[in-house]
């Protein structure tokens, strides 16, 4: 009974069906964030996937050098934010707790 | 690596080499231990005969000494000698040794006399007369050292600046020559390139006016000034040591006058030692002063002198020195303004006109695109937004077409600014006359039937400069029709389309169920043959949705597009885009699901929809092409799962959307869908929700317009009757509840037992929306209900006045909410809280 989850064609279906969702983002850097997704347009995406997300909480992991390397994370909000695309790694609609 | 233009190579090969001199000298080791004893070889004897060979001539004559013979010539030398000593006890090495310092002259008063040539100085009388204090001594030896060095540097001073003034008249004239040169040169090569060519070229400028040459001449110009300005502030700097040495110096003084020594002697010998030190590290810094020195020498003479008031000399000194400084500030500020513009004005002229317009024409030619509109399409639409807002026409498109071959996007129309326009406006222009050029061209081109050869030599990219960053994932856009204006990978999404065929046939399904909804939405509905199906997943709402926003989006821009720009309305359109608007908007309603029977799944998918909040924000942009049956439709499947929807953005966007419906229902509409809430749903909850309450009082105020008779359509008695059952239905099952109806009340039963009046900020705005539906109720209420309401709702309604009358408030605008509230409701029942005492 269920079509459409036999396929996500090509990459941006699924980018195209997270809009005005609430995506992951991995970024270089060990960053992550949470964020609405914004922007239907995907043209000028093409070559770097650049994001415009809002309502974003971002995850930065931040590795203590020392004798012993901690790992802290620190956690900023932001209203809106542009999303350079050579930095995202992944992008990934949130696994649901509903 | 070289320091100061230094090879470091040719330093090192120099090191080298003495390095192999040195080890080629003849090493002599007397008296060491490593002697080689040659001293020893030397032959002592034989030295009788040295006055033989070198002579023994008895008396040496006098007849050598010109001078003592020419007597002319002396006095001549003697001054010449005189100067020369003079100048060397200023600054010469022999000046250390021969310590002529105040110090020194006092110690041993040998040196006062040399030290005095030039005879009478007050201080001298006073000498012969022996009696003198330590301090007279001090200041006429200062006073004469000063005298002395001044004279000094002035005549220093005259030198240099003759020096100087040579230098640049021979600079000036080296200038000049080399110009001349240049000049005679240009004027060669002109001659002979006439000579060459009869015509010149007419773009050919002569050198001396050539970009080229004006930007020598400003190096040289530049450079000079650098140098003017380097002179400038090392000057400054001296100047500013000096003020430093003499402020020292002051302090120095003050310190002496104002403090009794304890040790008369011993202080002044301090005092001088340092003095005299200063003089001589002052003294270099003096040499390279040109200007200012000797006039602050001269006036701290003449203070000496005359014993002015410090202070006042001090304000005078301070003053010029302030004016001075400010006067090299504003002229330093000057050059640097002229040596920037110099800097900028480099390149002026650089480029001719026609090189300016081919780089603007490389610029124009990339913002040419084949679908300008979709290419632009936020700033298009925004702009449609904007000009409808301020009023304007709403149909013009900021977008330049060019027939077939594509166009240039304008993007949204600047606010204010006169530049803008302009700049605009002149674009618009270029790039109608580049179209033209190309066009022109490309005709030229016809004629002379090039377009057989055309491509011959395979494709050239002519577009070599559009530098768009390598494309890292390649979209296969195939040769489907592309289904959005807004997505540039044309191809329809296949597991959409898939998902499409899929909904199409369950919309086949739906038709044949069309019926049987309209019976159960009455509510004696069987569920003979139902299909049940799982509610929709996530997934599928977006993919539905997606699909939803490309048919909007397309049919939004089928009514925007210039080719049906005679009007909005679809009446005027021809058959053929009157098809694909109304296949398009059927294609709309199907996805929506509407018609997919109530009991197909919980949530029922339409309102599954309806959970994305990108679904909220669709509907009221389709629900706009629907006509009222479909519309009716919609509303009544949407109040008949109310309890379904999730109420957070149901009052700002899907109530907007059915409200015009609603305004326009019959009462026989009004009362079916009131029916719908109460069957088989918790009215009473839905009554708690904020949307449902709104929803209510939406119905209720409706049902009292038409009583009022201000619709086209009376209602007929038969439905009011029905009405009339609805009505006290609804107000038998809220009865109970009337209170608890209340945001504030539900709250207070949180609240502890001892605190009833605890205030809430913001809860009598809250309360308002519960107040308006109750008034709404009590219009139409009987008078059996109206006792009804004012016993269940009595406490409330005191509990309010008491507050607002007693003083109960935080402000003012909290008791007039409270009672505003209150009148609301009793204004209703023909009452007033006025008229409630206590």
């Amino acid at each position: 009974m269920d079509p459409s989850s036999s396929g996500i064609q090509e990459p941006f279906d699924l980018i195209r069906l997270s809009l005005s969702e609430r995506v992951f983002v991995k970024l270089r850097g060990d960053r992550e964030m949470t964020g609405i997704l914004h922007v239907r347009a995907l043209k000028h995406m093409m070559g770097h996937m650049n994001l415009i997300l809002s309502d974003v909480e971002e995850t930065i992991m931040i590795v203590n050098e020392g004798e012993q390397a901690t790992v802290s994370v620190a956690k900023r909000k932001m209203g809106m934010l542009f999303v350079r695309g050579d930095g995202v790694i992944l992008v990934s609609p949130p696994s649901r707790t509903q | 690596m070289s320091f100061f233009g230094f090879e470091e190579r040719t330093l090192e090969r120099e090191k080298n080499r003495r390095v192999e001199q040195d080890e080629d000298l003849a090493v002599y080791t007397w008296g060491e231990e490593s002697y080689d004893g040659l001293g020893d070889a030397l032959q002592e004897e034989h030295d009788e005969l040295n006055d033989e060979t070198f002579g023994d001539v008895g008396k040496v004559g006098k007849d050598f000494d010109f001078a003592s013979a020419n007597p002319a010539v002396q006095p001549i030398s003697k001054s010449f000698f005189l100067k020369n000593l003079l100048a060397a006890q200023a600054i010469s090495l022999e000046s250390i040794w021969d310590d002529r310092s105040p110090f020194s002259m006092r110690l041993n008063g040998s040196g006062r006399s040399s030290l005095q040539p030039r005879g009478d100085s007050p201080a001298q009388h006073r000498q012969q007369s022996g009696i003198r204090t330590l301090q007279e001594i001090e200041s006429e030896m200062q006073a004469l050292l000063r005298e002395r060095q001044q004279q000094l540097l002035q005549q220093k001073q005259r030198e240099e600046e003759e020096f100087l003034r040579q230098e640049e008249e021979r600079e000036f004239q080296r200038q000049r020559l080399l110009y001349q040169q240049e000049q005679a040169q240009i004027q060669r090569q002109q001659q002979l390139h006439a000579h060459q060519h009869r015509t010149p070229p007419p773009r050919m400028l002569p050198v001396s006016q050539s970009p080229r040459f004006m930007e020598h001449q400003q190096r040289q110009i530049l450079l000079l000034q650098q140098q003017q300005e380097q002179q400038q502030l090392l000057r400054l700097q001296q100047l500013q040591e000096q003020l430093r040495v003499e402020e020292l110096e002051r302090q120095l003084r003050s310190q002496h006058i104002s403090t009794i020594p304890p040790d008369p002697d011993m202080e002044a010998l301090q005092h001088q030692q340092l003095q005299h030190q200063l003089r001589h590290r002052s003294l270099p810094l003096e040499d390279g002063l040109p200007y200012l020195p000797h006039k602050l020498a001269q006036a701290e003479f003449l203070r000496d002198m005359q014993g002015l008031p410090q202070a006042d000399q001090e304000a005078l000194r301070v003053e010029a020195m302030r004016k001075i400084l400010e006067a090299e500030k504003m002229e330093e500020k000057r050059r640097r303004k002229a040596a920037k513009i110099a800097h900028m004005s480099r390149y002026n002229d650089l480029m001719t006109q026609s090189d300016k317009d081919f780089i603007t024409r490389i610029q124009v030619s990339q913002l040419v695109s084949q679908d300008p509109y979709a290419d632009d399409f936020y700033a298009q639409v925004y702009g449609a937004i904007v000009r409808s807002r301020m009023g304007l026409g709403a149909d013009d498109e900021r977008v330049l077409k060019f027939g077939a071959s594509g166009g240039v996007a304008l993007g949204a129309p600047s606010k204010g600014g006169n530049r803008r326009p302009n700049a605009m406006q002149r674009m618009q222009q270029q790039v109608e006359r580049i179209v033209s050029n190309a066009r022109k061209r490309e005709e030229e081109k016809g004629l002379h039937s090039l377009h057989s050869l055309q491509g011959a030599l395979g494709k050239t990219s002519g577009r070599s400069y559009k530098a768009a960053p390598r494309q890292l994932l390649q979209v296969d856009s195939g040769a489907a029709p592309s289904a959005s204006p807004t997505l540039s990978h044309a191809q329809p999404h296949a597991h959409i389309s898939k998902s499409d065929s899929i909904s199409n046939s369950h919309s086949d399904a739906a038709a044949t169920h069309a019926a049987r909804l309209g019976r159960e939405t009455l509510g004696n509905g069987s569920s003979e043959d139902l299909v049940r199906m799982e509610p929709l997943t996530q997934r599928e709402i977006l993919v539905t949705l997606e699909n939803m926003y490309d048919l909007v989006l397309n049919v939004e821009q089928l009514r925007r597009d210039p080719a049906s720009s005679r009007g909005r309305r679809r009446v005027f359109w021809s058959n053929g885009e009157s098809n694909e608007f109304d296949r398009l908007v059927d294609q709309m309603w199907s996805h929506l699901k509407v018609m997919l029977p109530l009991a197909t799944s919980t949530p029922h998918p339409f309102i599954s929809l309806l959970s994305a909040a990108k679904g909220k924000k669709i509907l009221p942009r389709v629900t706009r092409h629907f006509d009222q049956q479909r519309m009716n439709t919609l509303l009544t499947l949407l109040i008949a799962c109310f309890s379904q929807l999730d109420t957070q953005a149901f009052l700002s966007s899907v109530l907007q959307s059915i409200l015009p419906i609603i305004v326009k229902g019959n009462l026989r509409l009004v009362c079916g869908l009131v029916g719908l809430l109460m069957h088989g749903q918790d009215i009473v909850a839905i009554a708690k929700s904020r949307p449902g309450l709104a929803l209510l009082t939406l119905f209720l105020t409706r049902v009292e317009v038409m009583r009022q008779g201000e619709v086209d359509e009376i209602p007929t008695q038969e439905d009011f009757a029905q009405w009339q059952l609805m009505f006290d239905h609804l107000f038998q099952l809220l009865t109970p509840e009337f209170p608890l109806l209340f945001p504030s009340t539900r709250m207070a039963a949180h609240l502890p037992r001892d605190q009833p009046h605890i205030n809430i900020p913001g809860i009598d705005s809250l309360d308002q929306p519960v107040w308006q539906f109750l008034a709404a109720l009590a219009v139409q209420a009987s008078s059996t209900q109206h006792q009804i309401l004012v016993s269940s709702l009595r406490e409330k309604v005191l509990d309010n006045v008491l507050s607002a009358k007693k003083g109960w408030v935080v402000d003012e605008e909290e008791r007039t909410t409270k009672l505003a509230n209150v009148d609301l409701f009793l204004h209703a029942l023909g009452l007033d809280s006025s008229q409630i005492t206590m």
